[in-house]
């Protein structure tokens, strides 16, 4: 924990990828769990929108004294809100997640934020290393657990990736007993959201292999290879020379040896 | 010299000392929480409660039953005749005789307690208890010869004041154990604890023959939940951990001890009465929890156990099985006072260890532990051709699958149990996606918001449709529904028998309903599940299934209710506290030492605890799955005829 | 794979001059002059055969610093190619020719590793659409920052390429970067910005880009017409349908790559010096090593895992070295002592998602099973064919895991000695 550093986490109403129902959402509970790990107790947690939504309890279930809920209706745009709530507030830090799993899920929140707040953002933080003389040192996440280290000035937004700690449990009881700060800011309706045309997901059709064939040989090849998908290949009778050449083709292929 | 003075003042002395140790120790359990209780009901019951149920459970030992009637028995009766016979000085032969006669019966019985004391099993507490037979002893002698003059055997004022003074310091000695050790915390504390927790028990029910095996429910939005503290205990259940006798019975059957995890239910006990009266574990003098040191646990009564009294390993070890309930004597409820503390670790603290959380999340998102989608809890029955309730509204049985739905193993039992009822003709229907878990896994981690959440959502399904029978293929949902969804006001369940599915097949096939073949497989044994037997008492129905498939069970040596449990209970796959064999292996050595090729189980949870371990091993098979693949399919038998 | 073994092939790496291309680069009026010319971009060779690096397609900067005009057309990549052998085989696709656009739409690579991803060729590929739907005089640019080692710009459908090579640009420099795109902005108003949709980089990009242009983006588009764009929300459970807008931030697979055509890969400049911004509030420390073991499980995209039919457990962590893979385990292989607890996939272990999960003496029980229901590739090894493992595997070999791990090891360390020739040879 670091000492007089002003931390706010933004937190969403998440979405479970399997039932659908409302639950604290995957990267917003870490973007909360990395706030306490920097500023413990006086960590601010914000969430723009529903004060009555049961899932805030959730966070709040983190051990948050309390939580400030800037009230707004579903379809009003919280950036408002938010950067009003924001600015002029002394805040070192503010931490989001990457994407929110409900709504337009653009990702775009925490980059207006930056740019009407005039702080640099960094991107999928896995870790905030230290805070110290206006400046933070961060990693940030990169694919395949890689890591790159950022030097940020403060004040500055972090969107926080899903490799940074997990969010701690939450507990019933603190959850249940969290006093909610509600506030009443300028409320925008989201104009052009309300043009939008929303369905349920289709499947998208997966890309088909085609062969392209380049030469007759390449053509012979294609049209005798065992066909993928149902069920693997087994190999039973060849050297293990073969055998081991067989698996690291498929390393190769699948090019996770490089 | 005279000092004929000196040994009544001395007994009255301590009788009053042990009346104010009396009151104390009563002031103690009383700083717990209040809880309804007919004291005078249970005072005029406590006879009856001791010489019937708690001598049913220690007369499974014969030789510390017996021993324990004598010297206990005779104990009592020397007593209350002590204090006519020397206190009040009522000077009556017949009452001598019968303090020599009681004095006696005391002093043989004191003396196969010094026998058990020669070279006594691990279980067995040592310290103040190796000290016991020789108070016990020393009582009984000095008395005898006390009475004796008054008995008329004996001239009085036989052998002087040398022989008083030598009296006086035998009097002082033992009654200091047996009176003032009694209400100040010695050995003895079990007989006046024990007395009253008999007739002040939280489960009275259990009394009797009964059988109560329900959790309480955690009462919800209070400014904290579960027990943190000593004092947040009822001040019953206090009470109870006082009564405990450090016999060890618990320890020995306790399976997370003998895995080698940081549990021992005796110790538990005593580290709740170091919690509740203040101080250290120092004293204690029996079998650590393995692989942690004794004499560094503190407690107070309103220090919050896990902070210094209690590693919460310890209770995250614990499977949930009963067996330390089922076994002990003193009839302690060691079960519900783990829960009690697990809820306010999950509940106040959020510190549910390893997968506790992520499970626990995901019962809440999904209804089901595992994540999976709420969608997918049908998609075994594809092919199966099961009523939904939702569309027939009434059905004569309705079968609660359970969380087998989500997981292929779980799945065959549960086609098997269908193929049954299908050639039983049963007019039967499932819930379907309206089935959500039954909150046994939650509860036992101590979510009992997420448990009865679950529970009411549940009953208002139930409470929708019209059935007779609800049969399940999963005792802990059985246990749930049978035991525990009576405390949420719904009468969804009124009226309506929860049955196990293999006490379901047993009726089927004594109805005639099912044919069925000889098995001609090799040896079975048969592993009683926890939440079948201990908690429902369900110990025929599978035996005799399999017998009626001409099947003789080889019994294992932990079999009915001192079955081993697999270790799959109580969330302890999912806290998975280290240990240093895991209980599966151990139970399933319990099978191969019988000689079995199979091993019959009625539980999911044990399939996939016991087929866990590696193989070669013996085959692991639900009953429902052992007699589907007996059925003499009726069709086929009409159309060769 | 067949890359793998053209490699290994020396023929294919003789330098052979080709006497009649030779002729038709140098004769302009030849019918196949400009297809031979512009063939291979990016690999520029001087005349003497040494690879310059220069992707401006009509010349080279000679060593007096000198833009030159390179008429003969000597240093055409068509005619010298070390893969002219590979190249002749296939047909000469048609060229597509964009003269004096009149809109562009701008593509921005991730080109990781210095070439371009299928998604960032799923993308341009995505942008001819847009363009065939549209104004046909509408050139596709490729922005790229940084190296590039990519030598087919022509056949991935860059029309015209902006390359921005300066350091600044090189490493995480997402600010200039994003003034560099505000530049291009101001100067070709282009109808799209075109980006991958990913972690790379691109996502990151394009929010900055939208927000400082102050327009609404599409993030995870995945269907796009000139006028109608579908994409994910709600974490992949929605379709929103909107007007398509200027920046779309595009899912794998949104489009076909381009395979056809290929494309003139012209220079597109800057008409202003590019000015770094100053005032950086980020400071980029670069990559931090992060050892394949080290990797926390759940993130980790390869992974060895061992069970109880390891019996030599060296040779398997050496094996997970020489193959850079991150180690897992079984239950029992943690039980047994042999691994840490962390390591333990599976139900009560974690829950990994690898591309290729190689199960080493892992018989697959169901709580082993629920913890790779993610991974995409499994691989056994395994002495027991019946086994789950070995049904659930997409490759799985019968055999003893010693002899299996002994000569994977070897061609492991085969493939990264070979490797480690053919980059100094590159960069001689
Ligand atoms: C509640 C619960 C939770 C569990 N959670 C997990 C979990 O999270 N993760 C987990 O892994 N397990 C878990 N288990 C244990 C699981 O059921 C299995 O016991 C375990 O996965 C088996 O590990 P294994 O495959 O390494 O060993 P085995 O089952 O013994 O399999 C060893 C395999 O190695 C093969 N083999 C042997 N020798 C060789 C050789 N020389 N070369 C090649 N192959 C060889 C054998 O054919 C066999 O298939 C859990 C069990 C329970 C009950
Ligand atoms: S709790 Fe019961 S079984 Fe255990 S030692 Fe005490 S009295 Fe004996
Ligand atoms: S319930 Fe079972 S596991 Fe728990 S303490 Fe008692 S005997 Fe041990
Ligand atoms: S899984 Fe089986 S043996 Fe284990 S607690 Fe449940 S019922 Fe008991």
């Amino acid at each position: 924990m670091l000492p007089n550093i002003n931390v706010v986490s933004l937190v969403s109403v998440g979405r479970h990828p399997q039932s659908g129902r409302a639950r604290r959402a995957e990267q917003d509970g870490r973007a909360v769990e990395l706030g306490l790990n920097l500023a413990g107790n006086t960590l601010t947690v914000v969430h723009a929108g529903n004060a009555q939504e049961p899932v805030l309890r959730q966070y709040a279930g983190m051990g948050l004294p309390s939580l400030t809920v800037l009230a707004q209706e579903s379809d009003c745009d919280a950036l408002p809100a938010l950067v009003s709530f924001l600015k002029d507030k002394h805040i070192d830090v503010v931490l989001t997640g990457v994407r929110a799993e409900s709504g337009e899920s653009s990702g775009m929140l925490p980059y207006l934020l930056a740019e009407q707040l005039g702080w640099p953002l960094v991107p999928r933080v896995a870790e905030i290393l230290n805070i110290k003389e206006g400046e933070a040192e961060v990693l940030l996440a990169l694919p395949r657990g890689q890591r790159r280290a950022v030097i940020v000035k403060l004040p500055f937004i972090a969107s926080v990736d899903n490799a940074a700690q997990e969010a701690r449990q939450t507990a019933f009881g603190p959850g249940l007993r969290a006093d909610f700060k509600v506030l009443t800011l300028e409320r925008v309706v989201d104009e052009a959201a309300s043009q939008w045309q929303i369905n349920i997901a289709k499947p998208r059709p997966k890309r088909l292999k085609v062969v392209k064939a380049k030469t007759a040989a390449d053509r012979m090849k294609a049209a005798t290879a065992k066909p993928v998908g149902g069920g693997g290949k087994i190999m039973k009778d060849e050297t293990a020379a073969e055998k081991a050449q067989a698996i690291f083709d498929l390393l190769l292929e699948e090019k996770v040896v490089r | 010299m005279m000092l004929d003075w000196l040994p009544p003042t001395l007994i009255g002395v301590l009788l009053v000392l042990a009346g104010i140790g009396a009151v104390r120790r009563m002031n103690l359990w009383r700083a717990g929480q209040a809880e309804k209780v007919d004291i005078l009901a249970g005072l005029l019951a406590m006879p009856k409660r001791y010489l019937h149920d708690l001598h049913h459970v220690v007369d499974r030992d014969k030789y510390i039953s017996r021993t324990h009637v004598a010297t206990g028995g005779g104990f009592v009766l020397a007593m209350v005749l002590v204090v006519f016979v020397h206190l009040f000085g009522i000077d009556s032969k017949i009452l001598a005789w019968a303090l020599l006669a009681a004095l006696v019966m005391m002093f043989c019985g004191a003396l196969f307690v010094y026998k058990r004391r020669l070279n006594p099993p691990s279980r067995l507490s040592k310290g103040p208890w190796m000290r016991l037979p020789k108070s016990l002893l020393t009582f009984s002698i000095t008395f005898f010869v006390l009475t004796l003059p008054a008995a008329g055997v004996l001239p009085e004022g036989f052998g002087g004041w040398l022989l008083t003074l030598v009296l006086s310091a035998l009097i002082l000695m033992s009654l200091s154990e047996m009176l003032f050790g009694m209400t100040w915390g010695g050995p003895m504390k079990h007989a006046f604890a024990g007395a009253l927790h008999l007739a002040l028990h939280r489960r009275p029910e259990r009394f009797g023959g009964g059988r109560s095996t329900g959790l309480k429910p955690a009462v919800l939005g209070e400014t904290s939940h579960g027990v943190a503290k000593p004092t947040d205990f009822k001040w019953n259940q206090l009470l109870g951990f006082d009564a405990c006798v450090q016999c060890g019975r618990c320890e020995a059957v306790c399976p997370a001890f003998a895995a080698g995890q940081p549990l021992n239910p005796k110790k538990l006990i005593q580290d709740m009465v170091v919690g509740f009266a203040g101080g250290t574990d120092e004293n204690y003098a029996g079998s650590p929890y393995p692989n942690v040191e004794v004499g560094n646990a503190k407690g107070a009564p309103n220090q919050i156990i896990t902070d210094g009294l209690i590693h919460p390993d310890t209770l995250w070890s614990c499977t949930t099985c009963r067996a330390c309930v089922e076994e002990c004597p003193m009839m302690i409820e060691h079960v519900d006072a783990i829960v009690d503390m697990r809820r306010f670790l999950t509940l106040e603290k959020g510190d549910t260890p390893n997968k506790g959380a992520q499970v626990l999340e995901n019962i809440i998102a999904t209804d089901n532990p595992n994540g999976y989608s709420p969608a997918s809890r049908t998609h075994w029955t594809a092919d199966q051709n099961l009523n939904l309730m939702k569309d027939v509204k009434q059905a004569d049985v309705l079968f609660w699958v359970s969380d087998g739905a989500f997981d292929m193993r779980s799945q065959r039992i549960l086609r098997a149990f269908v193929k049954l009822m299908k050639a039983a003709n049963v007019d039967v229907a499932i819930l379907g996606d309206e089935e959500l878990d039954s909150g046994d896994v939650a509860r036992r981690l101590g979510d009992d918001a997420t448990f009865q959440s679950l529970a009411k959502r549940n009953l208002a399904t139930l409470s929708k449709y019209q059935f007779n029978k609800i049969v399940t293929t999963d005792p802990h949902a059985f246990h749930c529904l049978k035991n525990e969804y009576g405390d949420f006001g719904s009468d969804a369940l009124q009226n309506v028998e929860v049955l196990h599915h293999t006490t379901f097949l047993n009726q089927l096939v004594k109805d005639g309903r099912l044919q069925l073949d000889t098995f001609k497989g090799g040896k079975v044994t048969y592993h009683d599940p926890c939440y079948l037997g201990r908690y429902n008492g369900e110990y025929e129905a599978p035996r005799e299934l399999l017998a009626s498939l001409g099947i003789e069970v080889a019994e294992m040596e932990r079999s009915g209710y001192r079955s081993r449990c697999c270790g799959g209970g109580g969330g302890a796959p999912i806290t998975d506290i280290p240990s240093e064999r895991r209980i599966a292996d151990m139970r399933m050595e319990d099978v191969i030492s019988t000689g079995a090729d199979m091993v019959a189980v009625g539980c999911q949870q044990c399939t996939a605890m016991l087929e866990g371990v590696v193989e070669p091993r013996p085959v692991v098979k639900d009953i429902a799955e052992i007699l589907a693949g007996q059925l003499i399919d009726r069709q086929s038998i009409e159309e060769t005829h | 794979m067949s890359h793998f073994s053209s490699k290994d092939s020396s023929l294919d790496n003789l330098l052979r001059r080709d006497p009649r291309t030779e002729w038709i680069a140098r004769n302009r009026l030849h019918p196949l002059h400009s297809s031979v010319v512009s063939a291979g971009q990016g690999e520029v060779r001087g005349s003497s055969g040494l690879l310059r690096k220069n992707p401006h397609v009509i010349g080279f900067i000679g060593p007096n610093g000198i833009k030159r005009i390179d008429r003969a057309n000597l240093s055409s990549a068509g005619l010298n190619s070390k893969k002219r052998t590979g190249e002749a085989k296939e047909t000469q696709r048609p060229l597509h020719i964009v003269e004096n656009p009149d809109a562009y739409i701008m593509v921005v690579a991730d080109m990781i590793g210095g070439r371009l991803t299928s998604h960032d060729k799923d993308i341009l590929g995505l942008a001819h659409q847009l363009v065939a739907e549209g104004n046909q005089n509408t050139a596709v640019v490729l922005v790229c920052f940084g190296e590039s080692k990519e030598t087919q710009f022509d056949l991935a459908g860059v029309d015209r390429l902006i390359h921005l090579s300066a350091d600044e640009f090189e490493g995480f420099a997402p600010e200039v970067r994003v003034a560099a795109l505000i530049q291009i902005e101001t100067q070709y108003r282009p109808e799209h910005w075109l980006f991958p949709d990913s972690v790379h980089g691109g996502s990151d990009l394009a929010s900055r880009l939208a927000a400082k242009l102050g327009e609404r983006p599409a993030a995870q588009a995945w269907q796009v017409t000139a006028s109608t764009t579908t994409s994910r929300g709600a974490s992949g459970s929605q379709d929103i349908r909107r007007e398509t807008p200027r920046i779309l931030m595009l899912m794998e697979e949104c489009a076909n790559a381009i395979e056809d055509t290929r494309h003139q890969v012209l220079p597109l400049d800057l008409s202003e010096e590019f000015i770094v911004p100053s005032g950086s509030c980020l400071l980029d420390k670069g990559q931090i090593e992060v050892d394949s073991n080290a990797v926390p499980l759940a993130e980790a995209e390869f992974i060895l895992s061992a069970g109880n039919g390891i019996h030599n457990w060296d040779q398997f962590h050496s094996a997970a070295a020489a193959l850079g893979a991150t180690e897992g385990a079984s239950r029992v292989a943690v039980d047994d002592g042999f691994m840490p607890r962390s390591r333990q996939v599976g139900a009560s272990g974690t829950w990994v998602t690898a591309r290729v999960y190689l199960a080493v003496g892992i018989s697959g029980a169901i709580q082993h099973m629920q913890g790779i229901g993610q991974c995409d590739k499994v691989v056994a090894i395994n002495t027991d064919a019946g086994c789950d493992m070995v049904k659930r595997a997409d490759l799985a070999v019968i055999a003893d895991s010693e002899a299996i791990l002994e000569e994977l090891t070897k061609l492991a360390q085969q493939y990264s000695l070979s490797k480690s020739q053919e980059e100094k040879s590159d960069a001689a």
